[in-house]
């Protein structure tokens, strides 16, 4: 059962604001999709059947440098940058 | 009352691979910001991170060093949080399947500090903060590490100290990183509380961060303990709190944790398979470890009889033991070896740092070669001693510097017309023996010593003066 008080929890984890007036339709949506998810519980298998799906193991890559990406590419996609850093505002 | 202390470490530790554990991007210290990054490092969606082979192996290394058991099924877990050095909001770690578990460090006091387990997971990235906001380099970030994790049982500052010495040893000598906790590649967090002196129940312990030397852990370690035991003194409680040691003012203070609480919600990392190790792969690995620092300086003791402080000093960094080892090669007396080493070459290298590194310019066949000059008896002492000095000086072997004529010592007829002349050239010595002073006759003996050039035998002579002023 999700309560009002998992939402919130939640959200503080993620650094989220969620306003009073929607944590109720929230944890409504959020019911529902534990609801959905739940649905794999019913399936009959053990829980290791789920663990390694593709049933695959040891995908190992070799110790070999491969060349980085220039700083600007590594930057492109970031909100906020400066001095070749992703600069991350305090909002506080 | 009296309080003990109660101490567990979680160390991490960086490892010397080429490339991050996820990708190709190198893991060269430093460099311009964001500039070792690629899609998968800094967390993009859609990317595919792929382990790092040597990465593992480095860490079963870690683990068998420190007598631990390598799991044949390990896997990678993700640890959420919600911080800016952390591109993706979650750390790929282990916590449920890690890849070592068990083993300890045995200390000198013959204590075994049990370990929990060694799990691998990826490094974090940088932040500068800087007037409220935060510059972030991910350079960092993806870089390799391995977190031991000891059980409680450290109850002095001291085990404190040599606990994480010891580490740092084993972890140079197998070579999968270079411990510099000055440069991050070694970090320890330290769990402390206290309890009466008796108790079995421990207290509410604290969690120290933030320290960057094994100097400020202990000093940060002695300022916990004080103020733990003052706190329960004055009737407080001690609270489970994460506190930062700041080194100028040489005190603790309570850091806001990342989480309010510590929910860090783990689960199967589903972008990474299971890591298989067979038993025989262990076994291979176990192989090419060298010897360790403890079983070599126990050996020193047993086998070649050296004193302990010889076989610790020796042992103290790989390459000194590796020198020595080749020095020893079929000499008569490890002893001897132990003595030039500790003491002559010692004194050529000033710092920890010189003494790690060792470089230096006589070579181990070299010394070898002097030390089975005067196993055989064809120098004496004092000129090994003078030859090795320059030998130092000069880089060049011990035969440039001793003629035919040093070697072989002197004959009985030499060393007899050497004490004649120490008689006849010094009178006033003779006179002084004669009316009983005792030590004139050590003038004598210097006098043949010095024309000798070193290769008489200083007993010997004294005798033949005695005898020829008597």
């Amino acid at each position: 059962m999700v309560t009002r008080e998992d939402v919130e929890n939640i959200a503080l984890l993620s650094k989220l604001f969620v306003p009073e007036e929607e944590l109720d339709s929230l944890t409504q949506s959020m019911q529902e999709i534990i609801n959905f998810a739940d649905e794999i519980n019913k399936a009959p298998a053990s829980d290791e059947a789920f663990d390694n799906i593709n049933n695959l193991s040891n995908v190992f890559r070799e110790d070999e440098v491969v060349e980085s990406y220039s700083s600007e590419e590594i930057l492109r996609n970031a909100p906020e940058q400066a001095e070749k850093h992703f600069l991350v505002r305090n909002r506080e | 009352m009296k309080y003990e202390l109660v101490a567990g470490f979680e160390t991490h530790i960086e490892l010397s691979t080429k490339t991050k554990i996820f990708c190709g991007c190198t893991t060269q210290f430093g460099g311009e910001p964001n500039t070792h990054c690629c899609p998968v490092c800094i967390g993009l969606p859609g990317t595919l991170p792929k382990l790092n082979r040597q990465a593992v192996r480095y860490a079963i290394m870690a683990g068998l060093a420190t007598h631990g058991e390598i799991a044949e099924v390990s896997k990678m877990d993700r640890k959420n949080y919600c911080y800016p050095d952390l591109s993706k909001a979650y750390q790929i770690s282990q916590l449920y399947a890690p890849l070592s578990i068990g083993g300890y460090v045995e200390l000198s006091n013959g204590r075994k500090i049990r370990l929990h387990h060694i799990h691998i997971e990826e490094d974090a990235g940088k932040l500068i903060h800087q007037h409220g906001d935060t510059y972030v380099d991910y350079n960092r970030g993806g870089v390799p590490l391995i977190e031991i994790v000891s059980e409680p049982d450290i109850r002095s500052i001291d085990e404190a100290r040599e606990y994480v010495e010891k580490l740092q040893q084993v972890m140079r000598y197998i070579g999968i990183s270079d411990c510099k906790m000055q440069e991050g590649s070694m970090r320890c967090d330290v769990n402390i509380s206290v309890r009466p002196e008796g108790s079995e129940k421990f207290g509410t312990r604290t969690e120290i961060k933030n320290m960057n030397s094994i100097n400020n852990i202990c000093k940060a370690m002695e300022y916990e303990y004080e103020r733990q035991v003052d706190l329960i003194e004055s009737g407080g409680e001690v609270v489970q709190e994460t506190l930062r040691y700041d080194d100028a003012t040489n005190t603790t203070s309570s850091m806001r944790s990342k989480e309010d609480a510590h929910d860090y919600r783990y689960f199967r990392d589903p972008d990474l398979v299971t890591i298989n190790v067979t038993k025989q792969e262990v076994e291979e690995i176990r192989k090419s470890l060298p010897e360790l620092p403890a079983e070599k300086c126990r050996r020193y003791v047993q086998e070649l009889s050296l004193p302990e402080k010889d076989a610790q000093l020796l042992t103290k960094y790989r390459n000194i033991s590796e020198y020595f080892d080749k020095a020893i090669d079929g000499v008569k007396s490890a002893k001897t070896v132990s003595n030039f080493i500790i003491g002559q070459i010692f004194s050529r290298l000033e710092t920890e740092a010189d003494k790690e590194i060792f470089d230096v310019a006589v070579s181990p066949e070299q010394l070898n070669e002097l030390v089975k000059l005067l196993d055989s008896g064809k120098i004496r002492n004092n000129l090994a001693k003078a030859t090795l000095e320059k030998m130092l000086d000069s880089g060049k072997g011990a035969l440039e510097f001793i003629s035919e004529s040093d070697m072989g010592g002197l004959d009985e007829n030499a060393l007899l017309e050497l004490c004649k002349q120490a008689v006849e050239s010094n009178p006033k010595a003779v006179d002084d023996y004669k009316n009983g002073k005792e030590k004139a006759i050590k003038a004598m003996v210097g006098f043949v010593m010095k024309n000798s050039r070193g290769k008489a035998d200083a007993a010997a002579a004294e005798q033949k003066i005695k005898e020829l002023i008597s």
